[in-house]
């Protein structure tokens, strides 16, 4: 293999209903800092039917280029056309670095065509930069610069790994959602358009798609919930749980609640967090009302954030808290979630 | 030294045991299968002045002395441990302190209508997070004025939501002592039900005492008046520790009871039931069992009724009170297991009462200070 033939970032474009994916604009902005680095430029792979018309936006996000693969066999997500279409990109354009968005598509899609191309791939990557490697010189061992170093969280995220593909190329990984950022909106941006096609040839490798069914989950069981709004005694009834509620919808959490509040007949037992409910380990843990006595932690200690709301600053709560505000729930909460909603409208 | 009771307390513990037959054993099955607190029993115990036996004659009490009480307990707790500890907790650990440290119109005003048994009392110390911490408390008492505002709550409270007065301990302060550490100033209230402010949360689904009721007290800006403080502000937790003392030897002779209780139901059956051709009390096995539940009883009714006695006759009695209900707690605990033994599969059923009284004799050795509490206190005491 030889290395040098192979150039730029190339993001594999995400496109589901012929609507782009958010994680694909966060892997152009993040792909521009690496093309950055390495003096090139960004490349997004679209690939769908019918979906030339979605060039022009990912240029407004920061695409020099677009590649575009469209074939009627590629209407809905497969993994076979889809890897054969991926792969053969890579193959003929030969990019220094492939970048996949760590959706349930993009973690299918990965691994299939690192195989086929016969690269690296790192799974869930939380940062990437480029750098030397190995990061120290190690006698004996030649030092390669240039290399895509990508991190990620190993073994339930309790012990963080960096990862190189120092002798094979493209460097792969897929990137987890919502870690990277965005570049702000360019209006009006006209995309460079590259059409591709390597032909499909549907053999029986290809899956047939029987039915699609988008459900709507009213309740999220909270042991699975990545944001949970934890609501104790404090916040004082039933009625009022409606501002956690607000905060959840705003922030796409779940609502959980403590044992005084099943106890005082306002939540259901299964939304009891602590030693005789369930035990969570959300990303984020938002306890509100909530004194916090050892029952209570036994049950969330885990979560890797954790944001306490209590008007009592002694509180054994703040004990565990990452973040914490001594105040008054009632004008606390509303105003969180109005920041939230105000940043993610921004966002949009 | 003379082992033998009195004239007066042969009498007082004939009344005790009478009611306990009576009233109390018919009853004791259905306490325990509905978790029912057994009110009807409470007004006929207050009828006879069994709620106020160690407060004095001027209190509205029955001027009796600890010893006296800690019959009382022992033989209600022989045939049901619920009620036992019904007037254990109200005696022992409301009424107690009111006496001990109130003012002349907190005792007019609180001590006489428990000591008639027109009210029940309760104890509010313990916290989720403050246990045998005793110190760890988060209960918080602002003054405001002419009134104390409080804020927080109290867990597994006996005699909770049906008591009428209440002692309950709050942080009012923070000092430094002489290393410069922080220590919390804790503080004891009087709370009546009904107060606003003051409600009650959860109650506690147990293994044994299951007619008890223990429930979660929630103060949430509950104001009481400010004569309301029981003893000097700051001294709570040494109103608490001596309340516990005397606690104790209520607890004591609880597990004593049950002890008892459970030897006399075995001896009875052991004496009738028949297996091989024999009663089952003619093995040799059975004989020794026997008779060492009985030497062990009989030691731990001498360290409980000494503790009661030295309630009476001196001012520091906490290391007799914590030997007393260590050893009657695990000998309780001890007896009640070997009697379902020798009942057999009998023993295991709810038909027997002796199952009941091995549920309910678990808990003798955690509430009012663990065994552990009390070796903490006995070998503090020794290692001076």
């Amino acid at each position: 293999m030889n290395l040098e033939e192979y150039k730029g970032v190339y993001v594999f474009a995400q496109q589901v209903d012929n609507v782009v994916s958010g994680i694909a604009y966060e892997l152009i902005g993040k792909g521009k800092e690496l093309a950055k680095d390495l003096g090139t430029e960004v490349t997004a792979v679209l690939i769908g039917s019918d979906v030339k018309g979605l060039a022009d936006d990912l240029a407004a996000y920061g695409a020099d280029k677009v590649i575009v693969v469209d074939d009627p066999e590629l209407k809905e997500y497969r993994t076979e056309p889809y890897a054969h279409a991926l792969a053969s990109v890579i193959e003929k354009y030969k990019p220094e670095i492939m970048l996949v968005g760590a959706t349930a598509i993009g973690r299918d899609l990965g691994p299939r065509v690192s195989a086929r191309v016969h690269t690296g791939l790192t799974a869930d990557c939380t940062q990437l930069e480029i750098g030397d490697f190995p990061l120290n010189p190690v006698p004996g061992q030649e030092q390669k610069h240039n290399q895509l170093l990508m991190t990620r969280p190993a073994f339930g995220g309790n012990t963080i790994a960096t990862i190189a593909c120092p002798n094979f190329r493209p460097q792969m990984a897929t990137v987890r959602p919502g870690v990277m950022q965005k570049l702000p909106k360019v209006e009006g941006a006209k995309a460079v358009v590259e059409e591709f096609n390597p032909g499909f040839t549907p053999d029986n490798k290809y899956v047939e798609i029987l039915d699609i069914v988008k459900s709507v989950v009213d309740t999220v069981d909270i042991m699975d919930a990545k944001i949970l709004v934890s609501g104790g005694r404090g916040v004082g009834s039933p009625e009022n749980f409606k501002l956690l509620d607000d905060l959840a919808e705003a922030i796409g959490g779940t609502v959980s609640c403590s044992r005084a509040v099943v106890d005082a007949g306002w939540k259901p037992k299964d939304l009891q967090v602590g030693q005789t409910g369930k035990t969570v380990r959300p990303n984020v843990y938002f306890a509100i009302g909530i004194s916090g006595a050892i029952q209570h932690l036994a049950g969330m200690e885990e979560s890797d954030l954790i944001i306490a709301i209590n008007k009592d600053e002694t509180a054994p709560i703040f004990d565990v808290a990452d973040y914490g505000i001594v105040g008054d729930l009632n004008k606390i909460v509303p105003l969180l979630t109005q920041q939230i909603k105000a940043v993610k409208a921004q966002n949009k | 030294m003379d082992f033998t009771l009195s004239k007066e307390h042969e009498m007082a513990r004939t009344l005790f045991r009478d009611f306990a037959e009576k009233e109390v054993k018919p009853l004791a099955q259905e306490v325990d299968e509905t978790e029912e607190f057994p009110r009807g029993t409470v007004e006929k115990m207050a009828k006879l002045g069994f709620l106020g036996i160690p407060i004095p004659k001027e209190y509205g009490g029955q001027g009796c002395d600890p010893l006296t009480y800690a019959m009382c307990v022992e033989e209600l707790s022989k045939v049901c441990g619920t009620t036992g500890v019904i007037v254990s907790a109200h005696t022992s650990l409301c009424c107690d302190p009111i006496l001990t440290y109130g003012t002349e119109e907190q005792k007019q005003k609180y001590l006489v209508p428990l000591a008639k048994g027109e009210k029940l009392g309760a104890f509010g110390l313990t916290e989720p997070g403050a246990g045998t911490d005793a110190q760890g408390q988060q209960t918080k008492a602002v003054l405001d004025g002419d009134e104390w505002v409080l804020n927080g709550s109290k867990i597994f409270i006996t005699n909770g939501k049906e008591a009428d007065v209440y002692v309950i301990f709050a942080v009012t302060g923070v000092t430094e002592d002489k290393k410069g550490r922080k220590k919390k100033m804790i503080s004891a209230f009087i709370v009546e039900k009904g107060t606003p402010g003051f409600s009650f949360g959860t109650k506690e689904k147990k293994m044994g005492i299951r007619g008890s009721s223990t429930y979660e007290l929630i103060f949430t800006d509950c104001r009481i008046p400010k004569e309301n403080l029981l003893g000097a502000e700051g001294k709570g937790f040494g109103i608490a520790m001596h309340t516990l003392d005397g606690g104790r030897i209520g607890i004591a002779a609880q597990a004593l009871g049950l002890a008892e209780g459970a030897l006399e139901n075995t001896i009875a059956y052991v004496k009738e039931r028949k297996q091989f051709g024999r009663a089952i009390g003619a093995f040799q096995n059975t004989q020794f069992q026997i008779a060492d539940m009985a030497t062990k009883v009989e030691a731990a009714q001498l360290l409980v009724y000494k503790a009661a006695m030295a309630k009476a006759t001196q001012k520091v009695y906490s290391v007799e009170a914590a030997k007393a209900k260590l050893y009657a707690a695990e000998v309780a605990m001890e007896v009640t297991t070997k009697a379902v033994q020798l009942h057999g599969g009998y023993g295991y059923t709810r038909e027997y009462d002796v199952e009941r009284m091995m549920r309910d004799a678990k808990i003798t050795e955690i509430y009012e200070g663990t065994s552990e509490v009390q070796r903490m206190v006995i070998s503090g005491a020794l290692l001076k």
